[in-house]
């Protein structure tokens, strides 16, 4: 190994054949390949066994026997009959892959919007109080919302004695929750971004007799797309994700996210619905995977700024 | 009455958020930038800054199963707690009815004067004997008001079995099943004056002690209690109660040692598969870079809830396909839960670390590495002296920013093992980490809900990583210095 790495500069020089090069790279090859093998193996995993026709966890071997598309049409038919012989691991799953995504999306959206204006303001106007609010909200956001989660539980409880739609169980209440988070750290990154748009873009638009308001919505965000589409696509990804604050919000079956939906349906019985369960991660995986691939360049980027992913 | 309070104090904000909008919006030039950060501002103090403060405020407090009332609707709850029949008491026939207006009323006949009533909460009201008709015992109609029968029975029993009417001298009639009702009459005395309560029987004395009950000489309570600030007991229990400072010393060894193995693993296995694949004209390099990537694209908790069917011990393909005798029982034994956890959390992390380490290596000047060479490094020295601290410069921060995310991890745990399996008596199981912790004491069902503890242990995981995050930040200047 010692020799092959210091003869690199020499190789890499010589522009040696493709034989050649695979002669002296095979333990890359054999490294990269086992790396994959415990990188993918899981995924091979629910692949097969969402297309296998044997349903059970522990008989499922890797190849299926029998291709079956009757795991998908499982977890869509809300089979009465057999959820009251068996209470636990009734499936909604279209209810809940919709309840996600319209959580996720609203609170992607607003957070985005909101995230946006806030960092604009920060941008683009020297007021009093600018340099100390800036300075705020990063030592706020420092309290993650998860750790108040006790707090939010009990607030939430009080104001749906009067409010109902922003009660417990609400998916609007949980929306309104993940928007608590929206500014802070997402500020800093947009503002970063909107201090590289020339202000004197603004200015000509403001000559122009624009108001502050048509500049941020003519001009500043549709420059910023890319970098809006990212912060987007992260929060929507994260608030995907989310399982504790939903779980103590959402309390009947049917509002379930995914997150939730998913694990109650798997909990009780992983050996009977293993096929079901996994043509649902199948379906819930694949957007989430061609959209990483399709954003990888900005959200490698956006990564070696400094957020994190769960 | 509860709700009407919260009523008046959300009336009283709204029309203060208006008035402070309007103010911001209709007012002409100076609040400019204020328009732009209205909105957010708003969510960001509704749900980030309040519940921050009152998250601290709670941890001063009991707050806890048993401790959810205020004080003034805990005595209400204990003075119709305390209520009992008397030796010699009344009994009633009685039936439960709905006036006109759909309210539930209780109609009562004595049994001893066979004297007509109508119950409700507000007191009792004669009604004329001839309105009411019984039969072997039981009343079958009762003129004005509907008998409730079958479901509408049922639906208003809870209903039913709160209401007491009251008949002067604190006595109340309350129903007993669905066709008595008996006369209750007050064990306990409430002396408003002295704030205490007196057993009637033989004047034992109850009074505040002051941690939201009221206890007698010997220590008995009455309940419910209610909550109130107990200063700095909460964060003393962690300190000095066998009970709660054992789990939490456990949990928080196993948190840092989860979050450190969790960075240090799968930083260095990305690292160093980056080194192998960091190499120039490598043949299918593109397609392991995106091939290793694909954990990192799925959503977490699709991945966590696979690996938790994957390594059931039963039905768990691992134990399927590991050779005889290397099966185990990967999430129900302490120890493997453990293994588990991390082998998991590694699979989830290192795509990242690989990532970013293909990056920052991309990003070292070859230069700087053949020029090592040409003075007579070994390929480890190179790699000790120049590539590792370069490098380090890049991931270090990221490794800090990726050891405070760990530390709060909630998923990690708590879809792969619920934080299980059990650990003695506390809710703690032996794999939580201090969120799942804290979650658990708040919101775990069965052994009651401890929103007062939960939320200091709240408060102290937020001085560990905002310590943790300082020390990150001065640490990453101090690195960018050397470079």
């Amino acid at each position: 190994m010692t020799e092959q790495a210091v003869e690199r500069p020499v190789a890499v020089a010589r522009r040696p054949s493709p034989r050649r090069r695979w002669a002296a790279d095979w333990w890359r090859h054999v490294i990269a390949i086992i790396a994959i093998v415990f990188a993918l193996f899981p995924v091979a995993y629910v692949v097969s066994a969402a297309f296998n026709a044997d349903q059970s966890l522990s008989s499922s071997t890797l190849i299926p026997r029998k291709v079956t598309t009757s795991n998908f049409e499982e977890l869509f038919t809300n089979k009465r009959e057999k959820a009251r012989t068996t209470p636990t691991g009734e499936s909604h799953y279209g209810r809940w892959y919709v309840n996600s995504l319209l959580v996720a999306g609203f609170t992607a959206i607003a957070t985005v919007l909101l995230g946006a204006l806030a960092a604009y303001a920060f941008s683009r106007f020297r007021f009093r109080g600018r340099r100390m609010g800036m300075l705020t909200l990063l030592l706020i956001q420092m309290f993650p919302q998860l750790l108040a989660i006790v707090a939010i539980y009990l607030i939430v409880l009080r104001v749906g004695d009067v409010f109902h739609f922003l009660g417990l169980n609400s998916p609007t209440a949980l929306i309104v929750v993940y928007l608590g988070g929206a500014m802070g750290v997402n500020t800093w990154l947009m503002k970063g971004f909107f201090d590289t748009i020339p202000a004197e873009l603004d200015e000509s638009a403001r000559v122009d007799g624009a108001t502050p308001a048509q500049v941020f919505w003519g001009v500043v965000l549709p420059l910023a797309a890319p970098v809006l589409a990212v912060i987007a696509l992260i929060s929507f990804v994260s608030t995907i994700n989310e399982y504790a604050i939903a779980s103590v919000i959402l309390q009947s079956t049917d509002k379930y996210t995914l997150p939730l939906g998913l694990f109650q349906y798997i909990d009780q019985a992983y050996g009977n619905h293993w096929g079901p369960f996994s043509a649902g991660v199948l379906m819930a995986a694949v957007p989430a995977i061609l959209l990483f691939t399709f954003l990888q360049r900005f959200i490698v980027q956006g990564l070696t700024a400094g957020s994190v992913k769960g | 009455v509860l709700a009407d309070r919260h009523k008046w104090v959300a009336v009283a904000v709204l029309a203060a958020a208006t008035f402070a909008i309007d103010l911001v919006y209709l007012a002409r030039r100076r609040t400019i930038p204020m328009k732009f950060l209205v909105p957010g501002t708003i969510f960001l103090i509704g749900f980030q800054v309040i519940p921050v403060a009152y998250t601290i405020s709670v941890a001063f407090t009991n707050y806890s199963t048993g401790h959810i009332l205020v004080k003034s609707e805990a005595i209400q709850g204990i003075e119709q707690n305390t209520l009992a029949q008397a030796d010699n008491g009344k009994s009633y026939t009685m039936a439960p009815a709905h006036d006109a207006s759909g309210k539930l009323a209780l109609v009562l006949v004595d049994e001893d004067t066979n004297k007509t009533y109508i119950g409700t909460k507000n007191g009792l009201k004669p009604i004329p004997r001839g309105s009411v008709s019984i039969t072997g015992g039981l009343i079958t109609r009762a003129q004005g008001y509907e008998l409730l029968r079958g479901q509408a029975l049922v639906q208003s029993d809870k209903e039913l079995s709160a209401l007491v009417v009251p008949v002067g001298g604190n006595k109340g009639i309350q129903a007993e099943g669905l066709d008595t009702a008996v006369v209750l009459e007050p064990t306990f005395r409430y002396d408003a004056k002295r704030d205490e309560f007196v057993r009637l029987k033989d004047n034992a004395v109850y009074t505040d002690n002051g941690r939201g009950s009221f206890v007698n000489a010997k220590g008995e309570d009455l309940e419910p209690g209610w909550h109130t600030g107990v200063g700095l007991r909460n964060f003393g229990r962690i300190i000095h109660s066998d009970l709660v400072r054992k789990p939490f010393v456990r949990v928080l060894i196993w948190t840092f040692a989860y979050a450190l193995l969790t960075v240090l693993l799968s930083f260095a296995l990305g690292l160093f598969l980056a080194i192998t694949l960091d190499k120039a004209g490598m043949p299918l390099q593109r397609l392991y870079r995106s091939a290793l990537v694909i954990p990192y694209a799925i959503p977490g908790f699709l991945s966590l809830l696979v690996w938790r069917g994957l390594l059931n011990d039963q039905f768990g393909v691992v134990n399927h396909i590991l050779p005889g005798g290397l099966d185990r029982p990967w999430l129900f034994d302490a120890n493997w839960a453990k293994v588990s956890i991390i082998l998991v959390s590694l699979w989830l992390t290192f795509p990242y670390f690989f990532l970013v380490s293909l990056g920052a290596l991309q990003s070292i000047p070859k230069e700087l590495t053949e020029a090592a060479r040409v003075d007579g490094a070994g390929a480890w020295q190179v790699f000790r002296q120049v590539t590792l601290p370069l490098l380090l410069v890049a991931v270090a921060p990221l490794m800090i920013a990726s050891f405070a995310f760990n530390f709060n991890n909630f998923n990690n745990i708590y879809l792969l093992t619920g934080g299980g399996p059990a650990a003695g008596e506390s809710v703690a199981g032996a794999t939580d980490i201090l969120i799942t912790y804290t979650f658990k004491l708040a919101f775990s069902a069965g052994k009651g809900a401890d929103y007062g503890l939960a939320s200091a242990v709240a408060i102290l995981i937020f001085f560990i990583v905002a310590s943790i995050s300082a020390f990150g930040f001065a640490r990453s200047k101090a690195l960018e210095n050397l470079a």
